[in-house]
């Protein structure tokens, strides 16, 4: 063979392996869902995928022709990258899952659309079957733009066996109540001679917002103003200082340099007392610790019941091209996740739909039926639009309330801190 | 054989660049480079392009602004932003802690284990094997290594009388300790590189510097050395390049903290395009490093260029 006839030989090949590449860049997709199966977006991985998988599989058995082609996204940034990106493609999925805390950067700049509650009732869900304080907050100029599934609060687990060797268990078996963060901190000296090992243990190191959560737990307590609507940020700076100072000093002998990791697997194997953490770990917890696990909604130390919480929420991302079936198939989806949300308590999280709360078989649930009351008194994050689950915002606190948490600086000084990373965050652009 | 660098001076020297082999370039390349354009132009070049527009615009990621065109506003911006200087100074911090440790101590690996180390492969598949091993699994190994209270780091310290140190906790040494990580997971390859370059240095001219009489350190300083240092310009080069990128175990560590003490300018970016959705500005910040980089990597180039003149 000539080396001309062997390079056109290979041109000739060359270029037919091309084309096919090319061709593939087509829609993949297309093949796989079918065409009356409505598309749904979440974020769960792990046991609450599992969890949402089992759910929506019963749903698809008991409900006639309702199919569900779920994707499931890596939750935090790139989950909400992701659906800003395609709602503004307007190639959304038909229903998604999303943080109530995210909706002021969504919900105003038209990346999503109302829910019908005359649609959601002919399936069966009234809007007074819904837990009125996250229902709220789901509305946006008076429409109702998610539908919240469960609030998911920051609580206190607790090993009853030890608390009740300190005696600080009520005949019924609830923790004692704290009087006033000074109790507070003496019980949890107690609690660690009492051990001989670590007092409650709480992590926050190097994690994008568990310190923010103790924080907006504890601000929130204090009734205190913490507004981010203005130009600049309208904090009530005193109380801020003082929650930061009672943080530090709750978590200097044991917790300053705990990270989650370390302060679960505490907990876990008896080495800590009690642990501030959110309800979605339970089942580690209960895995580990069985009978002897106790939890309740996270204690009032200042004035008033409040604990940092969030809730999954569903909302209807904005499509150029609205099928009103689909649309229709959708609501009917959110009416049954809704209404066999019992199961979705397993994992952990309070279902927002209040026949279900209410119901005997939730109250045999041990313990989340003992912290239910948690849903109650939801400390969602402050509102704007960088704030809520997964955002930059939480992590800068985070870093902000480190200085003192770690590094001991003096409480004002994460504080000034805080508040200038709010400040900085409020001159720039609203993208919404 | 003749070494690497020979025929490269003597062509140097002469001045004249070499005849092609077969005339001017024809068509007949073009299948094999066709695939590499059109996803060097599709994936590279119409981003870059695009990125360069949009960092003029006050574009964001939720739709709104995409045809304000901003001018100069998101540069001058980024140009004052304290945010972009101090995590291009963490950038540049862990560059310095990271580059030279892993020139020098891949070096000094190749070295050993080429100058007489017994079971040769042993060495060079333990010093490459970490480099295989995907950022999640390292990260998640380091931060139990790195752990405070239960990590073996700690323990061995504790063993020995000294206070644990606060890995990833404490401001002080938070760097260190990604950049500790950084070394041990990739030197392997720059290993690798110099255990090649090693292997071809032509044994004649060890047996002539033998043969008048010149020790190891000799041998080392002036016939190993001098032999490797078009492969330690490759490496820096390569080095720096890799370290200024930084950004995965970093975000996947400590997400920047504590304190913001670790931040690199890639995740300011990420948080600014991706979390704070403002693109247009994002592209500003990503402008303004790649404009740093260029300086850097040319600077770099005259230096090597110089060296070999």
């Amino acid at each position: 063979m000539s080396p001309l006839s062997r390079r056109a030989l290979l041109r000739g090949a060359g270029a037919g392996a091309l084309l096919p590449a090319l061709g593939a860049c087509g829609s993949p997709a297309a093949s796989v869902a079918s065409a009356d199966e409505i598309q749904y977006w979440n974020l769960f991985a792990g046991p609450d995928g599992n969890l949402m998988k089992d759910m929506t599989r019963k749903i698809e058995q008991r409900v006639p022709d309702l199919r569900v082609n779920t994707t499931v996204l890596d939750w935090g940034p790139p989950y909400y990258t992701k659906l800003a990106m395609a709602s503004v493609g307007g190639r959304a999925p038909d229903i998604a899952v999303m943080h109530l805390t995210r909706l002021p950067g969504y919900a105003p700049g038209g990346l999503l659309e109302p829910w019908d509650m005359d649609l959601l009732a002919e399936f069966g869900v009234r809007r007074q079957d819904i837990n009125p304080t996250v229902f709220k907050r789901g509305l946006y100029e008076g429409k109702p733009f998610a539908v919240p599934l469960d609030t998911h609060p920051f609580i206190m687990f607790y090993d009853r066996d030890m608390m009740d060797r300190s005696g600080l268990l009520r005949t019924d078996g609830q923790p004692l109540p704290f009087e006033s963060p000074a109790h507070c901190l003496e019980v949890a000296k107690k609690l660690r001679k009492d051990t001989g090992k670590l007092g409650p243990v709480f992590g926050h190191v190097n994690d994008g917002a568990n310190a923010w959560r103790m924080f907006w737990t504890l601000f929130s307590q204090t009734g205190g103003a913490f507004d981010l609507t203005g130009a600049r940020a309208g904090i009530d700076i005193d109380r801020a200082v003082d929650v930061v100072r009672f943080m530090a000093e709750l978590i200097r002998p044991d917790c300053r340099t705990m990270e989650i990791s370390t302060a679960i697997a505490d907990f876990a194997n008896g080495q800590s007392p009690a642990i501030f953490n959110g309800e979605w770990d339970l089942n580690t917890f209960r895995t580990a610790k069985k009978d002897k696990l106790g939890a309740a909604p996270f204690p009032t130390i200042f004035d008033k019941p409040a604990g940092a919480a969030d809730s999954h929420s569903l909302v209807l991302p904005r499509q150029n091209h609205v099928d009103p079936a689909k649309r229709r198939q959708a609501h009917r989806f959110a009416a049954e996740l809704l209404k066999s949300s019992l199961a979705w308590a397993g994992g952990g999280h309070i279902p927002a739909y209040l026949p279900v709360t209410a119901s005997k078989a939730y109250a045999q649930l041990h313990p989340q039926h003992e912290y239910a009351q948690a849903a109650n008194q939801p400390a969602l994050d402050p509102k704007a639009w960088f704030t809520g689950a997964g955002s930059d915002f939480q992590n800068r606190m985070c870093q902000a309330l480190q200085l003192t948490l770690i590094s001991g600086a003096a409480p004002e000084k994460a504080v000034r801190k805080m508040v200038s990373e709010i400040n900085t965050l409020l001159s720039k652009p609203n993208p919404a | 054989m003749s070494s690497l660098r020979i025929p490269l001076r003597a062509s140097a020297r002469s001045g004249t660049a070499r005849p092609s082999r077969r005339g001017a370039p024809g068509s007949s390349g073009w299948p094999f480079v066709l695939p590499f354009l059109v996803f060097f132009g599709l994936f590279l070049v119409l981003p870059i392009g695009y990125g360069l527009w949009m960092s003029f615009t006050d574009s964001s990621l939720t739709g709104h602004g995409d045809n304000t065109f901003a001018g100069l506003d998101n540069y001058a911006e980024a140009l004052t932003d304290p945010e972009v200087w101090s995590s291009l100074e963490n950038t540049v911090w862990f560059t310095v802690l990271t580059s030279v440790p892993l020139v020098v101590v891949a070096l000094v690996m190749a070295l050993l284990v080429h100058t007489g180390m017994p079971g040769q492969w042993v060495w060079r598949l333990s010093f490459f094997a970490p480099y295989l091993l995907p950022v999640a699994v390292v990260t998640q190994v380091w931060s139990l290594l790195f752990q405070p209270d239960l990590g073996l780091l700690n323990s061995m310290l504790k063993a020995v009388g000294i206070d644990g140190i606060g890995w990833l906790v404490d401001e002080k040494y938070a760097m260190w300790s990604i950049a500790l990580l950084t070394l041990w997971w990739t030197v392997g390859f720059n290993f690798l590189l110099y255990l090649a370059a090693l292997q071809a240095v032509p044994d004649h001219l060890y047996e002539a510097a033998a043969i008048d009489g010149a020790g190891a350190w000799r041998r080392l300083w002036s016939i190993t050395l001098p032999q490797l240092r078009r492969t330690t310009a490759l490496i820096a080069v390569l080095q720096v390049l890799a370290s200024l990128k930084v950004f995965d175990q970093i975000y996947l560590l400590t997400k920047g903290g504590p304190d913001n003490s670790t931040k690199p300018i890639i995740e300011y970016i990420y948080d600014t395009g991706f979390a704070n959705y403002r693109l247009g500005y994002a592209s500003a910040v990503s402008y303004v490093f790649f404009a740093i980089v260029i300086i850097l990597s040319i600077a770099q180039l005259k230096i090597f260029s110089r060296r070999e003149d």
